[in-house]
Parts: structure tokens; sequence; C-alpha cells
């Protein structure tokens, strides 16, 4: 009987709070595919390359795991709270009939952990298929190819998911059921009053109101102007601040709820009814929805900002495979040799047939002048930039480019044989004519572009007090497969000049491109094995795959963490909001039940609890997602390093975006709520007799 | 005069046959324009059952209910909805008051179901308000109300429509003696003066003393019938008769528990 008692409970617990558990199976999810991230396919490659890093991200997962603990342990305590606070009447009757406390602690305690059971049933092989699915879609994005996937299930990562879960879930069941097993039966049993809160003036209201804008408007400032990054005492005043903005603004709303209902006019389709029950559950809970809507604005800040970097990190291509003898010399006549035993140890080897080309890049100095601080000049181009509209952008290029009096130089013949290997036009210059070179690490498409116009002039500049014209576009592709060597500004000139100014003297990078492989090869297995085979000879090498690894690297765990957070902090936020609607509108049933009375209809219900959804939903969400435009803003300002700001306005609309796609998740949320929401109306539309 | 409610051969039936409970069997009733019609009965009689019928909020097993020459039972989807908004105004027992809405929104909240423009309704409500003296309570809420200014916002919220006929199920059931006096005078003054119709459950004797015609149910059945001899009687002695009708029905509401 007493087992019986508690499957039947827990299966009504699970349909009447479905959104909950769905969310449990969605924390359960996340809890594992977080743990189990040193399985994934592209971590497996990664940790090869560059194990370091990947194990200090490694390193990190268990403080990961401990704040998404906490935060869902919130989530599942606030969830619990409503259901228990439903069932305070039925658990009044057990112990009016007899039941002692602590059998009915045991059968709560039964009902909870059967549920937990279940829903670890349930969501742990989803767990392990949405992982898999992940290790494999990121592996074909990145392309590697699906060399070496592996089933990646792991244990640990069951274990620890389960142990969590099971630990939270409990944790939070014991507070909660402590608080009523203190209660008396009468009060249990008797109808909870209403809290009437106390009611302050209008005046009181709209004083919060403007307060929480202030603050919030104040801590944006702080941290958009990196006031607040430069000290920590700075940032806990700007997250204080923040916070407590937030709460005043949510508390202050009902304010404009008075407001809306004075202005009203005319009275239709329930509107007064609709906005006196959204003010009753935002003000009842404002502080509930603060958090959510902080939440929220954390999530939109994570995916946002993360999305963003990610794409600025990502956009690399791919022409070189290795660059020998990597490494910049100053000896005089070093470079030339080295490239040769370079080349006679690959044959020697017989290896060079296994590359398709090789590339001698030679980029040198201004040898000619002794003075490194007036050997290039270009005030024509720097005339012509001042010229153009006043921007933040054109600040920085001319503040860069008054550093640029000792450029590097590039051979036009190498320059254009990597061209001729990426298939691209070869570049042809004239006697006195120069090409700009930039690398796309170090300046944007906003300053290129400011430069390319500049260009266009055909500018005249001194080089060695010798005219020189600069012409064609800025050039941009890489020149070695090294990324630690960057050229934020180089001349690339005719042979001849070359050889004059550097005075013969330059160093040479051998760029290689492997040679044909199969297509069942992927290009990390042609290059693996290159690079074995390399390893034997003692040259040195830096591969490609080893510079991107770097990249995708950052790629991978910017994105991990910030899509993973950004996943949690949303499912916490939307089943608060969700959760807290629904048994709100179950707690107030006997309202929908006189409006039935009234003549009111099933569509009318619908369509006034529909509103009510739209803006219980819309009000977080929306000042979230207006806060996390500046929010993703400071972000930038206080994470990104100073040479990759100029791109933030780029960054900010892929943020926007992004943030638009979140509010879509929360659009799909709002439906299931109103579905839900629907099907609780219907029941209510079947009279209950009451005497 | 004319009958705006007409019942014949009415059954409610709950259960299945063989264990079956008969809450309405076979009730047969006219109410005219005008008419202050009291039911009387003791717990589970059916008059409850009688009243969700006529109000719609139940399906009657067998039998018709015809309101102002319409069957009610084929009525569906708006038009249902219209009958309960407009054709009747009902007073429950426990005032049903949304207390997340002032008075004067809780009295405006049947012509914000039916979207009716409200300039017309802003009349009634002033002119309600002061007939029932709520008019100090209508920007308050219900919990700063008493339970006598409750019921009787409740009472103008159900005349705010017009309608034909006002149900009330136990208007008094949760009040206190003064207020439940006042509450009966109003009703029966808005009777007497504005000819509402009113269809009135009830246990309390004194309430139906101001009906001008009783009818007495038990066990699904109509049982016995009094009327007021007007303008003879006084409401003093139509009380003193209802008791000796209880007192035959086996003591009415002394004997329920």
């Amino acid at each position: 009987m007493f087992f019986e008692l508690v499957r039947r409970n827990s299966r009504r617990n699970r349909k009447e709070n479905g959104l909950f558990f769905g969310s449990l199976l969605v924390s359960i999810i996340a809890f594992y595919i977080v743990l189990s991230l040193s399985q994934q396919d592209v971590m497996y490659f990664l940790r090869e390359m560059e194990s370091d890093a990947v194990n200090r991200l490694l390193e990190m997962i268990p403080v990961f795991y401990g704040l998404t603990l906490v935060i869902l342990f919130f989530l599942i305590y606030f969830a619990g709270k409503f259901q228990m606070e439903r069932r305070r009447h039925e658990f009044g009757m057990y112990l009016m009939m007899g039941m002692r406390r602590g059998r009915l602690f045991a059968m709560l305690l039964a009902e909870d952990f059967g549920g937990s059971v279940i829903a670890l049933a349930i969501g742990l092989p989803a767990a392990v298929l949405l992982s898999e699915l992940i290790s494999l879609v990121t592996a074909r994005v990145v392309g590697l190819g699906i060399i070496g996937h592996r089933f990646s299930f792991s244990p640990y990562a069951v274990a620890l998911t389960a142990a969590g879960f099971l630990m939270i879930k409990l944790a939070a069941f014991l507070i909660l059921s402590i608080k009523i097993s203190r209660e008396e039966i009468g009060s249990l049993l008797a109808e909870r009053p209403e809290e009437t809160k106390r009611q302050f003036p209008a005046a009181v209201y709209a004083v919060f109101l403007i307060a929480g804008v202030l603050g919030l408007g104040t801590a944006y400032y702080m941290a958009i102007r990196g006031i607040s990054w430069s000290r920590i005492d700075r940032m806990a005043f700007t997250v204080v601040i923040g916070f407590a903005g937030t709460l005043c603004l949510f508390f202050g709303l009902r304010a404009v709820f008075g407001l809306i209902i004075r202005a009203g006019g005319k009275d239709r389709k329930l509107h007064v009814f609709n906005v006196r029950q959204l003010q009753e559950n935002v003000i009842r809970q404002s502080s509930a929805m603060a958090v959510s809507s902080l939440l929220i604005l954390a999530a939109l800040c994570c995916f946002g900002a993360g999305i963003a970097m990610v794409r600025h990190y990502g956009d690399d291509e791919h022409i070189l495979d290795y660059t020998f003898t990597a490494e910049y010399m100053d000896e005089e006549n070093t470079s030339r040799k080295k490239a040769d035993e370079t080349m006679s140890t690959l044959r020697e080897n017989g290896l060079a047939h296994e590359f398709s080309d090789f590339i001698e890049m030679k980029v040198g100095s201004v040898r000619t002048s002794d003075d490194p601080d007036d050997t290039y000049s270009m005030d024509v181009v720097m005339n012509l930039i001042s010229a153009m509209p006043a921007t933040e952008d054109r600040d920085i290029l001319l503040n860069n480019l008054s550093y640029m009096t000792y450029p590097h130089l590039i051979a036009l013949s190498s320059y254009n044989e990597l061209l001729d290997a990426a298939g691209r036009p070869k570049i042809e210059l004239g006697e006195k004519e120069a090409a700009v070179y930039m690398d796309t690490d170090v300046s944007t498409e906003a300053l290129r572009q400011m430069m390319n116009e500049a260009l266009t002039k055909r500018p005249e500049t001194l080089l060695d007090r010798d005219p020189l014209y600069l012409t064609g576009e800025v050039q941009t592709t890489a020149l070695v497969t090294v990324r630690s060597i960057t050229l934020s500004f180089a001349l690339i000139l005719p042979d001849e000049a070359f050889d004059y100014y550097t005075q013969g003297e330059y160093n040479i990078f051998v760029d290689a491109i492997l040679g044909n492989r199969e297509e069942s090869v992927s290009l990390m297995t042609a290059i693996s094995e290159m690079n074995a085979k390399l390893n034997e000879t003692g040259l040195e090498y830096e591969s490609y795959l080893q510079n991107m690894g770097r990249q995708l690297f950052y790629t991978v765990a910017t994105s991990y963490i910030t899509i993973y957070l950004a996943v949690v902090f949303l499912i916490v936020a939307n089943t608060v909001i969700g959760v807290q609607f629904l048994m709100n509108q179950q707690k107030t049933n006997r309202r929908y039940r006189t409006l039935i009375r009234l003549g009111a209809v099933y569509e009318t219900l619908c369509r006034s609890a529909g509103k009510q959804i739209n803006w219980y939903f819309g009000i977080p969400t929306v000042i979230a997602a207006v806060s996390s435009i500046f929010g993703v803003r400071a972000l930038f300002t206080g994470i990104l390093s100073s040479r990759t700001m100029g791109s933030v306005s780029e960054m900010m609309v892929v943020s926007a975006a992004m943030i638009l796609l979140l509010c879509m998740i929360e659009l799909i949320y709002m439906i299931v709520v109103k579905r839900l929401s629907s099907r609780y109306l219907l029941t209510l539309m079947v009279p209950e007799r009451e005497e | 005069m004319n009958a705006i409610l007409e019942i014949e051969g009415l059954k409610k039936y709950y259960g299945r046959a063989g264990n079956q409970t008969k809450a309405l069997d076979g009730i047969a009733l006219q109410v005219t324009d005008g008419e202050f019609l009291g039911i009387m009965g003791s717990s589970g009689s059916g008059k409850s059952t009688l009243l969700n019928c006529i109000a719609t909020v139940i399906r009657p097993t067998a039998g018709k209910i015809v309101m102002q020459g319409e069957e009610i039972q084929s009525m569906k989807g708006r038009k249902l909805s219209e009958y309960r908004g407009k054709k009747i105004g009902y007073l429950f027992q426990n005032f049903e008051l949304l207390d997340n809405l002032t008075g004067r929104e809780n009295i405006m909240l049947p012509m914000s179901l039916h979207n009716i423009p409200d300039r017309e309704s802003k009349k009634r409500l002033s002119r309600l308000a002061g007939y029932l003296e709520i008019t100090d309570v209508l920007d308050k809420f219900p919990s700063q109300m008493s339970g006598g200014q409750k019921q009787r916002v409740a009472a103008a919220r159900a005349l705010i429509m017009d309608p034909c006929m006002i149900l009330a199920d136990e208007p008094t059931g949760a009040l206190d003696s003064r207020n439940a006096k006042m509450l009966m005078e109003k009703l029966s003054g808005l009777n007497r003066d504005q000819h509402a119709t009113i269809l009135m459950v009830t246990h309390d004797s004194n309430a139906a003393s101001y009906c001008r015609r009783i009818l007495f149910i038990q066990d699904g059945r109509i049982f016995h019938e009094l009327r007021r001899d007007m303008p003879g009687e006084t409401q003093q002695e139509f009380y003193e008769r209802i008791l000796k009708v209880m007192a035959q029905l086996g003591g009415g509401s002394a004997n329920v528990l």
C-alpha cells in the first residue's frame, strides 16, 4: 500500500509538473556533458597537440561542475518548494488520518528518490547520445575527419552525474521537508491565506524604478568604460550596484502596472484582470524574477560574447602545411645555409617528393640605413588617412602607422609563389613600387579598408630617403605556418630592390605543402605520419595542425564553456519563471472558475493566460536582452586584448544575432508554458461539485 | 404574468445504474417575470444541483430548461457564454470576488469579458453602488472589505449586465445576521422597485421570508410550495409558516449534522 501510494504520487508529480521534470532531464544532460568533456574527439586531438593548455582546461572542469551544482540546486529548491506548497493540504490529511511524521517523511523521500531515478534513467542515455553527437559534429565542423572517433561513454562522468544530481535533490528535499514537517496540522489543512504584501504609496515604487535604472546604468557605464576592470573592489562595487539595480527595477515595476491600469481606459477582453494578475505575480515574486532576469542576462552574455570570440579566432585559411627553420636569425648568412641544409636533409631522407611544393619565404629588414627611427616615413599616407572621417579606428590606424619607421621587407618573388600556391593572382610591381603587407592577426578589416582607400592614391613614401610608391591592395596571406611570427606592417618589394635594401642578408623560411593524399586519409593522419618521419631527421619544423591546434583550443574552450554556461543559466531561469507561473495559476484557480461562471469561454481564458505568459516571460527577457547588449560590450572591454579591440563593432553584431537567437529559445519556452496552461484551464472548464 | 423560466421533467442522476444517486428526479417549475422565488431543502436535497443546471454549470440527465422561450441545453459556444454573462447573474455563497481586483474592477469584470463599451455601464455602476451602499469601497481590494460589503459588491457584479434573472446560491450563508438582513433587504428592494427576477436557494428561513413564493425540495422532488399572501401577510407571519414546513421536513438545517 505504502509503495503503491509512493508510485502513484510520484507519477502524478511528474505529470503535473512536467516542465520541472523536463528541466531535471536537461540538467542531468548538462552535468554529463561537462564531465565527459575529456572524452570528446576534439579533446583527444588537442591533448596531443596542446597538452598543457588542455590539461589546464580539464582541471577547471570540477569548478564548472561545482558551479553548476550550486545553480541547479536553486532550481530544484525553488521548483520543489512550489510542489510542496501545493500538496500542503494533502500532507495535512495524511497526518490527520494518523500517519506518523516519520512515515510521511519516508514517503516523500521515497517519492523524491523514485522521481530522481526515473530522471536519471531517461536523462543519462540521452546525455551519452548527445555528447556523442556533439563529439562527432565538432570533429566534422573542425575538419578533422572522423578518424579515430571512439564511443565516448565515460563511467566516471556517469557516476559523478548521478552522484551530484542525487545530492542536490536530497539537499533541497531535506530543507523543504523539514520546513513542512515542523508545521501544525491545522495550518497545513487550512487554505493558505493569500499573503497580502504591505503596500507602499505609488511614489515609493516610482523611486525604486528610477533607482533601479540609475543603478544599472552606472554599473554598465563603469564596466564599458573599463573603470570596473582596473581594480577588484571597483568590480565588486559594479556587480553589487548592478544586482541591486535589477532588484530595484523589478520592485518598482509595480508603479508601471499601476499606471497601465489607471491609463487603461477601455477594459476589453480581461485587460484589467490580466494586468492585475501580472502585477500580483511580478510583485510577489519580484526578487525571483529579478534573479531569473539576471540569469537570462548571464546566458545571453556568455553566448553572445563566446560565439563572437570564437568567430574571431576561427577564420583562418589553410595553404601551407609545414614551415622549416621557423626561427628568426640575426647572424649573417646562416639563413641561406640553413635553408639549403633543410632541403638536402629532406632529399637525403627521401621525403622531398612527398611535398608538392616548397616556397622559400624571404623576409628581411632595411640594412642600408643605420637609424632605425628614421628609415621609413609615410607622411603622405598619414595625411590621407587623417583626412578621412574621424573614427576610433582611424585613430588606431594612425597611431599604429606612426611606429612603422623600420618596416620588414618581403621579396616579391617568394610572396608571389605563395599566392600561386593559394590559387590567387600574382601581384606585379614596377620599379620604385611596393605593396603593403598586414597580418590579419594584428589588423582588423576596418583598418585594412582604410589603408586600401589610401593606397588607391598611389602615395609616395620615403624608404631610406628614396621615393617609394605604394600600390595595389593590402596583402594578408600568411607567410608561414607559425602563428607566433606575425608582421603587423611590411613592404613587399621587387627582388632587386629587396636585395639592395637587405644587402643580401635576410631570413629564409622554407614553407612546404604536402603532396596529394588519398581521400580517405585525413589531414591529421597525413601530418601525423609526416611528423613521425620528420622527427627522425632531426629537422626543426612547425606544422599547420600544431598551430591550428592552438587556435582550435581557444575556439573549443571558449565555445564549450560559454555555451555550456549559457544553457545552464537559461534552463534555470526559464524553469523558475515557467514553474512559478503555472503554480500561481493553479493557486488562483478559483479566479478562473469564477470567470467561467461569469461566462468566460475556454478561448477567452487561454487568450488571457497567453497574454499573461507573454508579459511574464517577456519582462525579464526584454530587460535581460537590453542589458545584455551592454553586458557583452562590457565583457569585451574586460576580456579582449587591446589588439582585438578594433573589431568590437563587428563582434557586437555577431553577439546581437546570437542574443536574438537565444530570445527565440525563450519563445519556445513560452509556447510550452502556454500549452501547459491551456491544458490546465481545460480541466477547470469541467465544473466541480463543491458542497 | 408571463413565465421567463420554465422547467419540465428535470432529472440529474449521478453514478451508474445499480448505484445511482438521483439528485433531481423530475422537477417542474415556472418562474414569472419579477418574481422572488426561494428554494429550500435540507443538505443533499438537490437544490444547488437545480441552480447549477439553470446556470449551465452542470448538464442535466433529462428534461427541459427554457429561458425566455429558448432551450438552454442546446446552447453552445458564444451563445452559451452570452447566456451566462447576460441572461443570468450569479450570486455565490462565498462571494467569489477576485481578490487581486478592486471592487470596481470586480463589478466591471462581466463587461470586460463580453467586450461591452463601458460608458453605459459606468452610469449603471454608480447607480447600483449608490443603492447597495458600496460607493466608498469601490477602489478597495476585497481583503479590505467586510463580508457584507463583499457580498454587496458581488451583487453589483451580478446585476451590472442587467440580467433577466438573478440566481443566488445561499447568498447569506457566509454573512452574520446583521449583514444578512441588509443584503436581503437590498435584494427584495431590487425585486420590488425594479422588478428584478430572483431565484434564491437557501437554508436560512429568515432569508427565505423575504421571498414571495418558496418551493421545498426533498430527495430531488418538489415536496411543498408556500406563497406569501400579499399584501395581507406580514413577513413575520410568513416566516413562522416557513418554520412549520421546515419542522415537517425534518428540521431542515437544524437536522443536517
